[in-house]
């Protein structure tokens, strides 16, 4: 995880199990995971492998039925409390009534104690975003493609440390997915949201190359009940283009995963 | 959600410039007389064939009035009507906003807390079902004759919609946003002002378009049985004394008075939902 920092997400023997109808279903056994401080670690697996509970367990959306999270040393809520978390979901979950630029400052309204002294301009961040003709567009008016992208500013404004970003990509079409790959890491890499430090992700993903352009570290997850059967340190050069795409390390890592997928 | 298949700048240029094919048509003042002269003309319609059977057949006036009759009434004495007009919209407005207050308030506890809702939705549905028409002359008796009963009635019959309306629609949040606020640690308040009241918007205006007019029809139940104003009030002398171009003139008024506040409710919708898919190509 190298870079010598203490962790900044430290997950240990996560266990979580739903009740439906008097059946128990176990959708984490005994997950540990541990996310240096500016790392970039994706989650992988097959569909219904408790990724998307790992990651709000992780966010304190949902209480592990067992094993403990700390980010930061504090527990997830506190760390919701304080702001210090930012999520992506699937859906870009923008509120309608409001216009691209309202919905960037939406976060800076609401628990408004905590409010981080250094929250970004939301007008600067849609500018990054390249989003600065659409600050008056309402929701509906974009595509998917660009609510994600305001999805993603709306989430930076408030300047978490540690992103939780849940198959953000997922419901766009290929093409637009390839472009906001490569958005993301200009993003991620962008001096104006990481102040010299970069952001800590966890980005959950059932694409393989995905996982292998955007991630330092790919933990595969195992059918449920989800456990982790294997990390894979991604040892590519940074920035990551087009080029790194077509190189035979990039296949030999993709190789890697898909294997290790498919022994499931 | 429609999700386009291509990056977003050919849709939008697209969108811009079918808006803007659509302009030379959309003049204000065209598009205000294409929306107003349907229902003109069907009334024109109406009225004329009322006027035609009344004149052929020699309807008696005590019967059916000539809309020329009940217009020359309105015409005598406009100041009668729009006063009298008045003392009903007031109470109908005050009533309207009684209710639809308590209606909002209980539906936000409601939304709240599967306890509260069913322990007071029976409460509510019987109280729908109670026929006000049958209480309405025991609440003359409990609170006299003036704007106290009147207010009871209408804030009863526009309770019911508003409410029901007013629950499903703080119920219908989308669960993303909604969990997006819970990772902010947004408070309770917070999700009902940011989050719920706005997604309410749509079911709330779609319940007032029916309680507005209700609200007219309480405030004239409530006159006919305790009033001594208002144009409930005035139907009912009429009625007695056979005066009908007094009664229809009061009749028209009410719809006057109706179709206004009706239309008044559309505006502010138009307003406040033009975010609305319900807006959208209207």
């Amino acid at each position: 995880m190298g870079n010598g920092l203490p962790p900044q997400v430290e997950a240990r023997g996560l266990t979580k199990t739903f009740r439906n109808n008097g059946r128990t279903l176990t959708a984490l056994a005994d997950v540990s995971l541990s996310v240096a401080a500016g790392e970039f670690v994706a989650v992988i697996g097959p569909s219904g492998c408790g990724k998307t509970t790992l990651l709000r367990t992780i966010g304190g959306l949902l209480a592990p039925s067992s094993g403990s999270v700390r980010i930061a040393g504090e527990t997830p809520t506190a760390a919701s409390r304080a702001k210090q978390v930012g999520y992506v979901f699937q859906d870009a979950s923008l509120l309608p009534w409001r216009t691209v630029l309202e919905n960037v400052r939406l976060p800076l309204e609401v628990n408004r104690r905590n409010h981080a002294s250094t929250h970004l301009r939301p007008e600067r961040l849609l500018d990054l975003m390249r989003l600065e003709e659409f600050r008056d567009y309402y929701p509906r008016q974009l595509s998917g493609g660009m609510q994600q992208r305001v999805a993603l500013a709306r989430t930076l404004v408030f300047d978490p440390s540690l992103l939780l970003m849940d198959e953000p990509f997922g419901a766009l079409d290929e093409i637009t997915r390839e472009a906001m790959r490569y958005e993301l890491l200009r993003i991620w890499q962008s001096p104006l949201t990481n102040g010299g430090r970069r952001k800590t992700v966890v980005f959950v993903t059932h694409s393989i190359a995905e996982a292998v352009l955007l991630a330092d570290r790919v933990a595969v997850l195992t059918a449920a009940p989800g456990r982790v059967k294997a990390a894979v340190e991604i040892d590519l050069p940074r920035p990551r283009t087009e080029t790194t795409e077509s190189s035979d390390e990039f296949r030999r890592y993709a190789a890697e995963l898909r294997s290790l997928l498919r022994d499931n | 959600m429609e999700r386009p298949l291509v990056e977003g700048d050919a849709r939008l240029s697209a969108e811009r410039r079918a808006v803007e094919a659509s302009k030379p048509l959309s003049v204000p003042l065209l598009s205000f007389a294409r929306s107003v002269a349907p229902p003109f003309l069907a009334l024109a319609v109406a009225v004329g064939l009322w006027e035609a059977w009344v004149r052929l057949r020699a309807v008696p006036e005590y019967l059916v009035p000539a809309p020329s009759a009940i217009a020359q009434r309105l015409a005598e004495d406009p100041a009668f009507f729009a006063r009298q007009g008045g003392v009903t919209l007031y109470g109908a407005l005050a009533g309207f906003a009684l209710g639809s207050t308590v209606a909002i308030l209980l539906a936000v506890a409601m939304a709240h807390s599967r306890f509260l809702e069913r322990s007071l939705f029976p409460l509510a549905i019987m109280v729908k079902v109670t026929p006000i028409v049958a209480i309405a002359p025991l609440l003359a008796v409990w609170f006299g004759f003036g704007l106290a009963p009147k207010l009871f009635i209408i804030a009863l019959i526009v309770f019911f919609p508003v409410m029901v309306n007013a629950v499903i629609g703080l119920r219908s949040v989308n669960p993303w946003a909604l969990q997006y606020l819970q990772s902010l640690a947004a408070s309770p308040w917070e999700v009902l002002i940011k989050l719920r009241l706005p997604s309410a918007l749509p079911y709330l205006f779609a319940a007032f378009k029916v309680s507005i007019p209700l609200s007219v029809i309480g405030a004239v139940v409530a006159e006919w049985f305790s009033g001594e104003k208002g144009l409930g009030r005035v139907i009912q002398v009429a009625n007695s004394n056979v005066d009908m171009p007094t009664a229809f003139a009061a009749i028209v008024s009410l719809a006057a008075l109706g179709v206004g506040l009706y239309l008044i409710v559309s505006l502010a919708e138009r307003r406040l939902l033009s975010w609305h898919e319900s807006a959208i190509d209207t």
